[in-house]
């Protein structure tokens, strides 16, 4: 069909297409800027791994070696063969100091400190559902009196930092007689993760219609039923959300790891990486190695869960 | 099958009173519709006949049973929401089964129940789909399958048409009214929509600030509303109300406003007695005037304001003595904008209020 101009008017065709310059130019900037913080999240994640496969003479060398030249896997073989190996001063004297390839004398406890790091996540996680599941479904779908207050004092207590409650933390921990047992962070930890579970997985059941609890209800759900059976299902992603934090959070927790336990019987993946930096002499190279193997579990259920962080499930629910 | 009985029920939530003091009974089989606008409490009192509002005060009885705290899981009542409410991550088919599974059936009964519900609403070919995959108009079928199925003893439903087009609210109407002949249970039917409530009820409740209107048949409650709010929730356009002065002439009650005269018919009684003329308000349905009785009865004279075609039919709009007012007229007769006409009134079809305390008082 023609083109229909306005009489006495050329007709123009400036914003007919989009200019082609001008496209390559906003993906290139783009691009560029995608790079960039790529580069930066990445780096450092990059370099630990780089670094914990090369010697630590080569770990040193300027410029640095991204990628080793002489990639060894002697770190990992300590850390998982350590226990057999005994490291004294007098072993340390003979290694060649040039070479490097200290390893640190508390190495042996490194796989110990992995279990009790999985042991203290994994009971803060099932402990957090247990407790927070119900709380936040009672705190979002049942009015009673003091309801909304609840909801805020759990939430005032994550604005108070974590070391301004240590002290009395350490006091009530000694009182109970856990220290250097794995409860005194189970408990302490649960105390700061539950309070954020519950504010997550409340707005979320809030964000669920009260018609399908009451649907639930009236079709013979008990509360609890409700709760399993049609509020549940639906927070998959929430519950992910809070899975992953709470276990991040007890993984990675060095304050009171560090103030609660001395010995390798309660000690924390954290607290034992952070040893070796005080050891006769430091070994980065296994240091770095130390580190991707605290990295591996959180970044396995990472890739795990993220297919269920996917929302949108209660798409159609009610009709909007 | 129940009869519902509330007796003195109140409901306060905090200092706000919902419901209150609420005397009513609902028989077996009936089908009642509980109508206000919103806040009026018509859902809180749905609600507590569910189980998911807990009493106040007074009484809740199902046939001869208290029921005040028993939890809705226990109680033989179904559902439809507004909402639809449907569970999103279940089928359609899991949605319908959902209450019978929880009720402990068999899993053959299950199948046979879930299939007839779907057959007699012709959603059997969206069984597998999710409730994201429907329109609205399937979608609240499903909700009515999930209730059917289960063939409760009290069937509720919360305004469950208002979220669908015009069209389809129409043809629903009669399926619900159909479903209530099929089943032979009670409803009760919660709406701020009068012609749902019309068409529908055996018998329509209505409700304003938690207190009870008045209680009667769809054309008692049209015909002889109780008060004035009665009056003008019902009908569309509303009722016109003219204030003006009653009094008795040569045995005969008038009405008068302005240049306004109106012999009510003889025999007309009013409660309260008239010396010397009382104020009141009369109330004319839009409906309620012809044209051509204009020469032979009472009337009104004015000028049209404006014109508005409905196609079945016209409204009018009118100024009476200072007073807006809407008529409705055949569409025989074009009418044209400042036309001045002369509206006859049929004296039987007056409605006379009481300005203070709103009550009717012609009975």
């Amino acid at each position: 069909m023609a083109a229909p101009a306005l009489p006495g008017l050329a007709p123009t065709h400036r914003y007919r297409a989009r200019s082609r310059s001008g496209a390559i130019a906003r993906a290139a900037l783009l691009f560029a800027g995608c790079t960039l913080l790529l580069a930066y999240l990445l780096g450092p994640v990059v370099w630990l791994v780089s670094s914990s496969i090369q010697t630590e003479a080569e770990i040193v060398s300027i410029p640095p070696h991204w990628i080793p030249d002489n990639p060894t896997l002697e770190n990992f073989r300590a850390i998982f063969l350590a226990g057999e190996e005994e490291v004294t001063y007098d072993t340390r004297a003979q290694a060649d100091p040039v070479s490097g390839g200290y390893i640190p004398s508390t190495a042996s406890n490194l796989l110990p400190a992995m279990q009790n790091s999985l042991i203290v996540s994994l009971a803060v996680v099932g402990l957090n559902l247990l407790v927070g599941v119900p709380a936040a479904y009672a705190l979002a779908k049942i009015r009673f009196r003091g309801r909304q207050g609840s909801i805020y004092l759990i939430l005032t207590t994550r604005v108070i930092p974590d070391i301004a409650l240590v002290v009395p933390l350490f006091l009530m921990i000694r009182k109970l007689g856990l220290l250097d047992d794995l409860r005194s962070l189970i408990i302490t930890y649960l105390a700061i993760t539950v309070p954020f579970t519950v504010f997550i997985l409340v707005s979320y059941f809030e964000s669920l219609p009260d018609d399908l609890d009451k649907a639930a209800r009236v079709d013979g759900c008990s509360r609890l039923q409700a709760l399993l059976r049609v509020f549940l299902p639906l927070a998959v992603p929430s519950l992910v959300a809070v899975v992953l934090f709470a276990l991040l959070t007890s993984w990675n927790e060095f304050l009171l790891a560090l103030m609660f336990t001395q010995t390798p019987a309660a000690q924390t993946l954290p607290i034992v990486v952070a040893s070796f930096t005080s050891d006769f002499t430091i070994s980065f190279s296994f240091i770095n190695a130390a580190g991707v193997v605290a990295i591996v579990p959180p970044v396995i259920l990472a890739v795990f869960f993220q297919r269920y962080l996917v929302s949108g499930l209660t798409a159609g629910a009610v009709k909007g | 099958m129940a009869r519902i009985l509330f007796d003195g029920v109140t409901k306060r939530f905090g200092q706000v009173v919902a419901v209150d003091r609420l005397d009513l009974e609902i028989r077996n089989r009936e089908f009642v519709v509980l109508l206000g606008p919103s806040g009026c409490g018509k859902t809180t009192t749905l609600n507590m006949i569910a189980g998911l509002e807990d009493l106040s005060e007074g009484d809740l009885w199902f046939d001869h049973q208290i029921v005040n705290f028993m939890p809705p899981h226990k109680r033989d009542v179904a559902m439809v929401f507004q909402s639809y409410a449907l569970y999103p991550h279940k089928s359609v088919y899991d949605n319908i089964a959902f209450g019978l599974r929880m009720r402990g059936h068999r899993r053959g009964d299950i199948e046979h129940r879930v299939r007839e519900a779907a057959e007699r609403l012709h959603i059997e070919h969206l069984l597998d789909r999710k409730p994201n995959q429907l329109s609205g108009g399937q979608r609240q079928r499903v909700a009515l399958g999930r209730a059917m199925v289960r063939q409760p003893a009290v069937f509720l439903m919360d305004e469950p048409l208002s979220n669908l087009d015009a069209v389809l609210r129409i043809s629903m109407r009669a399926e619900i009214k159909h479903l209530h002949q099929a089943m032979q249970t009670t409803f009760v039917y919660v709406t701020h929509d009068q012609a749902e409530a019309l068409t529908l009820a055996d018998r329509i409740v209505v409700m304003r600030d938690g207190v009870i209107q008045q209680v009667g048949g769809p054309e008692e409650i049209y015909e002889r509303p109780r008060n004035m709010f009665v009056a003008s929730f019902l009908g569309s356009p509303p009722i016109n109300y003219l204030e003006g002065t009653l009094a008795e002439e040569a045995g005969r009650l008038v009405f008068r406003r302005g240049a306004l005269e109106m012999p009510l018919r003889e025999g007309t009684a009013v409660g309260a007695p008239v010396d010397g003329g009382r104020a009141v308000v009369l109330g004319i349905r839009p409906e309620d005037v012809d044209e051509r009785i204009a020469a032979e009865t009472a009337s009104i004279r004015a000028r049209i304001d404006s014109v508005l075609p409905i196609g079945s039919d016209e409204y009018l709009g009118m100024r009476v003595e200072g007073v807006d007012c809407f008529f409705r007229v055949g569409k025989e007769v074009r009418h044209r904008e400042g036309e001045i006409i002369t509206l006859g009134l049929n004296p039987a079809r007056l409605h006379l209020f009481d300005p203070q305390t709103g009550d009717a008082l012609l009975r």
